[in-house]
């Protein structure tokens, strides 16, 4: 026990010690590193972004003020939107496999599908003029705040474009490639 | 060190029993469980026709390494009984019948089984996980969702794990500044007895509020809270 | 020439074996393990129970192995379309699956009732603790295994129970880092093909080796410390 008390010194066998177990953890770290990147998923091939063309139910114009009309991703091939905002579960750039055109007074907002909460797809209460989420029960407001929680974020919006007839309109999105 | 002679030789022990039976201990674990020095005792012996199915029960040694000094080792013989066959007799017959319930279960409670359409994300459901995950679900509509998927989950399962620790550290202090004699054995002791019950018993309040369904809803603080 | 006794023949067998290994003492050994009287209780039985359904998974698993395609892609994909040929087209497929199926939760009610013993039996005391710790692991391995075999079939309650999962995953904070466990679960940006492959290689070869991995450790410790004194 004595030695443990000395003062610790730095002998020319401890540092010894010390490199090559500094070695061996580098060699093993260096060996391991491209078993973590091949865990990290590639894009399957054909995935790529770009505009998605939707052919809505209710052409825009006809949509009434406080109504609002769903729309899903294409299938074929298989696609889905990639938010433009978004907090809590959404995210700018999270994906997102369908969506509502509102008119809210006049102003029409495309809103992805998912509750921020933790993403169940809300459904229009057309009653109460509100988003609904089945899943924990979350409401939100047309213009896509938060009505009641436990959802604390409003829904996230769509980028999209008017197309060339009221019922068509381009949804930034992404063919998956799968 | 003597040990009482061997009364009942089993029916292999034929061959040649010896009058003196020579006690050697197993090297590796500093004197403790003692073995007879061949099979001369073992109701089934390397010459009975039922040797070959009994020998599969070596593996358990030959695996799970030298026996340590153990209870039975130090209880008078009458207290304690040889693991084959008596204590193992039972566990076939128990493989067995739970065999049978699963088929049965597998046979007639088909329900759970039958799949849903296969899964697109474009499909409007209510995700319900199973009754095992059921009470966590639940638990999730009750506050910040960071909070009580991980947080609070991860500190029980933190408890749980150190447990034994809590137990042998914490209950002692803790007894004493209640001023009992001593931290008393699990099955006696009232603080760690009702936490686990009160504990299960939230676990199954939440279950069965989930398996009431989405009509089913209570008051909150944040409001009425239905089940799944 | 006389033939011999079959005696004879097994004895010389036994002794050839015993020469390269001492096997007539591991049977020995493991025949005349003493056990006390009270570890007879029918709730001692919990633990066995427990190996017993895990073999059974073991077991129906491989099976289950021979006939599932863990692929995802396309609508209906081949992995539900696999199980649903399990299901209804193999010969006593469904009784296979119904095993795999009833067993696992059959598992997690004699796990926690095995735990349960442990405690009132306080078998976690000392020296035993690692034990228990190597006990709750197992439980979440369990519990573990449970999830990912819950997305196999790739129906809708299984897609979007996985979602759920994933996305508690993806919450821990900081953001960055939940990102990243999310898409590494994934394999992603969403939920798809590669999270099934994901899932099916932890429920099938990870997962699997490390329970019995613990197992081992399990039984070698309950083999060194033997049942525990009564209170």
């Amino acid at each position: 026990m004595a030695e443990a008390l000395a003062p610790r010194r730095v002998t020319r066998r401890t540092f010894l010690g010390w490199w090559l177990a500094s070695l061996l953890t580098a060699t093993v770290i260096t060996g391991l590193a491209p078993i973590l990147v091949y865990f990290w998923p590639a894009p399957p091939k054909g995935q790529k972004k770009g505009p998605i063309n939707i052919a809505l139910q209710t052409p825009i114009d006809q949509l009434q003020d406080g109504n609002a009309v769903k729309f899903d991703a294409p299938r074929s091939p298989n696609s889905a939107f990639i938010m433009a905002d978004g907090g809590g579960d959404n995210a700018p750039g999270e994906l997102a496999f369908g969506g509502y055109v509102v008119n809210n007074q006049g102003k029409v907002n495309v809103f992805a599908i998912n509750c921020s909460h933790l993403g169940c797809s809300v459904a229009l209460n057309e009653a109460a003029k509100t988003f609904d989420c089945p899943c924990h029960g979350s409401r939100f407001r047309l213009d896509g705040t938060v009505l009641h929680g436990p959802a604390e974020f409003p829904l996230s919006h769509l980028t999209w474009k008017q197309g060339p007839n009221p019922s068509a309109i381009e949804v930034d999105g992404i063919v998956l490639g799968f | 060190m003597s040990k009482p002679e061997i009364l009942k030789p089993g029916p292999g022990a034929t061959v040649a029993a010896p009058k003196e039976v020579q006690i050697i201990e197993l090297d590796g674990h500093g004197g403790g469980h003692t073995l007879e020095p061949e099979w001369k005792r073992l109701p089934i012996g390397p010459d009975h026709i039922l040797y070959p199915v009994v020998v599969g029960l070596a593996l358990f040694p030959i695996l799970m390494g030298d026996a340590g000094h153990h209870l039975a080792d130090d209880m008078p013989d009458e207290d304690t009984h040889p693991f084959f066959p008596d204590h193992f007799w039972p566990y076939p017959i128990i493989a067995l019948v739970m065999l049978i319930a699963v088929g049965l279960l597998a046979a007639f409670v088909q329900k759970n089984l039958q799949l849903e359409p296969s899964a697109d994300p474009r499909a409007v459901t209510i995700p319900r996980p199973d009754w095992y995950f059921l009470f966590l679900f639940q638990f999730l509509k009750l506050g910040p969702e960071l909070v009580m998927s991980q947080v609070i989950p991860g500190i029980v399962v933190g408890a749980l794990v150190l447990f034994p620790f809590i137990d042998a550290i914490a209950g002692p202090r803790l007894a004493r500044r209640l001023g009992w004699e001593r931290w008393p054995v699990p099955g006696r002791n009232i603080i760690t007895g009702t936490v686990f019950v009160l504990g299960l018993l939230y676990v199954a309040f939440l279950e069965f509020w989930a398996l009431a369904g989405p009509q089913f809803c209570l008051p909150y603080l944040t409001g009425p809270i239905c089940g799944a | 020439m006389a033939i011999p006794h079959p005696r004879e023949i097994q004895m010389a067998v036994v002794d050839w074996l015993d020469e390269r290994y001492p096997f007539t003492k591991a049977v020995d050994e493991a025949l005349y393990q003493r056990v006390p009287n009270f570890a007879n209780a029918f709730y001692y039985c919990f633990g066995g129970m427990v190996f017993i359904l895990i073999a059974f998974q073991l077991l129906t698993g491989v099976l289950l192995a021979l006939y599932y395609v863990p692929d995802a892609a396309g609508n209906p994909a081949p992995a539900y379309t696999s199980v649903q040929f399990i299901q209804n087209s193999v010969y006593l497929g469904w009784l296979i699956r119904g095993v795999h199926f009833w067993s696992a939760n059959l598992l997690i009610i004699m796990v926690l009732l095995h735990m349960a013993r442990v405690y009132w039996t306080g078998s976690y005391r000392a020296p035993r603790e690692l034990n228990w710790i190597v006990g709750v692991l197992m439980l979440l391995l369990v519990l573990v295994l449970s999830l990912t075999g819950y997305l196999l079939p790739w129906d809708t309650k299984a897609y979007f129970a996985t979602e759920v999962t994933i996305k508690i995953a993806g919450l821990t904070p900081p953001q960055q880092v939940g990102m990243f466990l999310k898409e590494l679960l994934q394999g992603g940006p969403v939920v798809g093909p590669p999270t099934l492959q994901r899932f099916f290689t932890l429920h099938v070869f990870v997962l699997p080796a490390l329970i019995v991995l613990l197992m081992y450790v399990h039984f070698r410790f309950i083999r060194a410390h033997g049942i525990s004194e009564p209170l």
